[in-house]
């Protein structure tokens, strides 16, 4: 096929779209709109697993070391530090945990207890949450540490519950992705159909199927390409209204997908021209055939 | 050219619309296919440029089996046919012109070749002075005419009409059997079914007639009614 050709059908695929203003219309909207959807869902998806992930981070070992002062404790902390996989050590106030303490168990203050007798309680974050039960055994067997919490229950919890969150979001976004490609495909169909004179001509002349093919599979790249740039606007106009609601949610805080505006615009143009292609190329398939 | 050996068809819902028929058409010629509406007439055309295959039977085309044509060469036996019908089929909101540039282009012709051609073919049909029109501002006639013209644009060896004077009054009718004969006498063969009796009586061409699907006459210099009465009078006329 020449490059006359292809220009020509670029150019054709291009009046069919300013001469079918309305069906053109209809497609484009219903593209942008499964396409907000379906971006919604994998967005909101995308930001559930990074929230239940960013808790498991949070999730680290609790290590109670004894000592009067700090400096008594520096030399175990030393060696929780050069084990790998311990990202950060955080010594907790003193002061702070006596006074949680004493709301606890009143009697032990009445009792004249000093606060030095608390051992002293270091948070350690690890880099990976799957690696805190072997980490902390490792603590386990340093001298000079008391008791090491690890929360290993919690953490298996929520990693099983991140493993479902994974699935249910893949099988979502799977059956969300057929149902645009459906409707998209629908449109598309409405926008053939009140063209089928015009591809009959065509069929009647000798036109073959791939010229009759080819810029109605363009029109449907261009649609889908326009709808996913309204559902990126959209989408990222209300992304950012649902980040903004988040912070004031005081236990949601800082809430992101992590996806890039940039990306996210590639990613919906893709999806919406490759469905676009898909959804014409099917449909022209059945004209062709009657 | 065209033969047709011992063709049935029978469409899926049971119906048989054509019965063991056997025609053979020439390189030149013009005919009539006649007969009742249902009697096979529309199906016999569809046959040759594929738009039906046989059940039964074959249709040659230059001795090519047409019906066992694969799909994707379909294209360019189309090339090979004129086809008009009796709604016209233009493309509404093209005009004259741009719907014969439309079926140049959509089978690859270059820019040059479709401007030359279209004012041979516009020339030929009449219509030079009409080209810019669009089909809802010409009269049924005009419209068969730029019909017509699309048809031969691409210089078919053979021109089908489907019914092509069915929505024409008598006079306009006549025109276009003229011009279709002149494209006869141009080389181009040319086989129209109708149920127009004046216009089979008055052309005076070969008629194959239909009744039930299957060929009941076939007739050099008939008249749409097989009747010698009919043939005097219109003789004697």
């Amino acid at each position: 096929m020449g490059l006359r050709n292809v220009e020509y059908m670029i150019q054709e695929a291009f009046t069919g779209i300013r001469r079918n203003g309305i069906m053109a219309f209809a497609s484009v909207t219903t593209i942008a709109l499964s396409l907000g959807v379906l971006g919604t869902f994998a967005l909101l998806a995308l930001a559930a697993n990074r929230f239940v992930l960013s808790r498991v981070n949070q999730f680290e070992i609790a290590v109670f070391i004894e000592g009067k002062t700090l400096a008594d404790i520096e030399p175990v902390l030393k060696q929780i530090r050069s084990i790998s996989g311990v990202v950060e050590m955080n010594v907790r106030d003193r002061k702070k945990e006596w006074e949680a303490f004493k709301r606890d168990r009143p009697d032990f203050e009445s009792a004249g207890v000093p606060l030095d007798v608390l051992p002293f309680a270091v948070d350690v974050k690890v880099s990976d949450p799957g690696r805190i039960a072997q980490i902390a055994s490792k603590i386990r067997l340093i001298k000079g540490v008391d008791r090491v919490n690890e929360s290993k229950e919690l953490v298996d919890r929520i990693l099983a519950v991140l493993r479902v969150v994974k699935v249910l979001s893949i099988a979502g976004v799977l059956v969300l992705l057929g149902t645009t490609a459906l409707i998209i495909s629908n449109a598309i169909r409405l926008t053939l159909y009140a063209r089928r004179l015009e591809i009959k001509i065509m069929q009647l002349v000798g036109a073959t199927n791939q010229f009759i093919r080819l810029p109605l599979v363009i029109e449907g790249v261009v649609l889908g390409a326009v709808g996913a740039v309204l559902a990126w606007f959209f989408l990222t106009l209300g992304g950012r209204y649902v980040a903004l609601m988040a912070e004031k949610i005081v236990f949601l805080g800082r809430i992101s997908s992590g996806v890039g505006r940039a990306e996210l615009a590639c990613g919906l143009i893709f999806v919406g021209a490759m469905i676009g292609a898909a959804g014409s190329f099917v449909s022209i398939r059945r004209f062709l055939h009657d | 050219m065209i033969r047709f050996d011992n063709v049935s068809v029978e469409y899926p819902n049971g119906v048989r619309a054509l019965n063991d028929v056997s025609i053979h058409i020439a390189k030149g010629e013009f005919a009539f296919v006649v007969g009742p509406t249902g009697s096979g007439k529309s199906t016999l055309l569809k046959l040759i440029y594929r738009e039906v295959t046989p059940t039964r039977g074959r249709v040659l085309f230059d001795g090519e089996d047409i019906g066992a044509l694969k799909a994707n060469q379909v294209p360019y036996l189309r090339r090979k046919l004129g086809i008009v019908f009796q709604d016209f089929k233009l493309l509404p909101q093209k005009n004259v012109w741009e719907n014969l540039a439309f079926a140049m282009r959509v089978i690859g012709r270059h820019p040059r070749d479709i401007r030359r051609r279209i004012s041979e073919v516009l020339n030929l049909v009449g219509l030079t002075k009409r080209c810019d029109a669009f089909p809802h501002q010409m009269s049924g006639g005009e419209q068969q005419r730029a019909a017509i013209a699309r048809a031969l644009v691409n210089h078919p060896t053979v021109l089908l009409a489907d019914e092509p004077t069915g929505n024409l009054d008598p006079d306009t009718s006549w025109e276009i059997m003229q011009l279709l004969e002149q494209i006869n006498t141009h080389g181009t063969t040319v086989l129209v079914a109708t149920h127009d009796s004046q216009i089979v009586d008055r052309m005076r061409k070969r008629v194959i007639q239909l009744e039930a699907g299957y060929v009941v006459r076939d007739q050099e210099k008939g008249a749409y009614q097989h009747s010698t009465l009919t043939e005097d009078l219109c003789c004697g006329a």
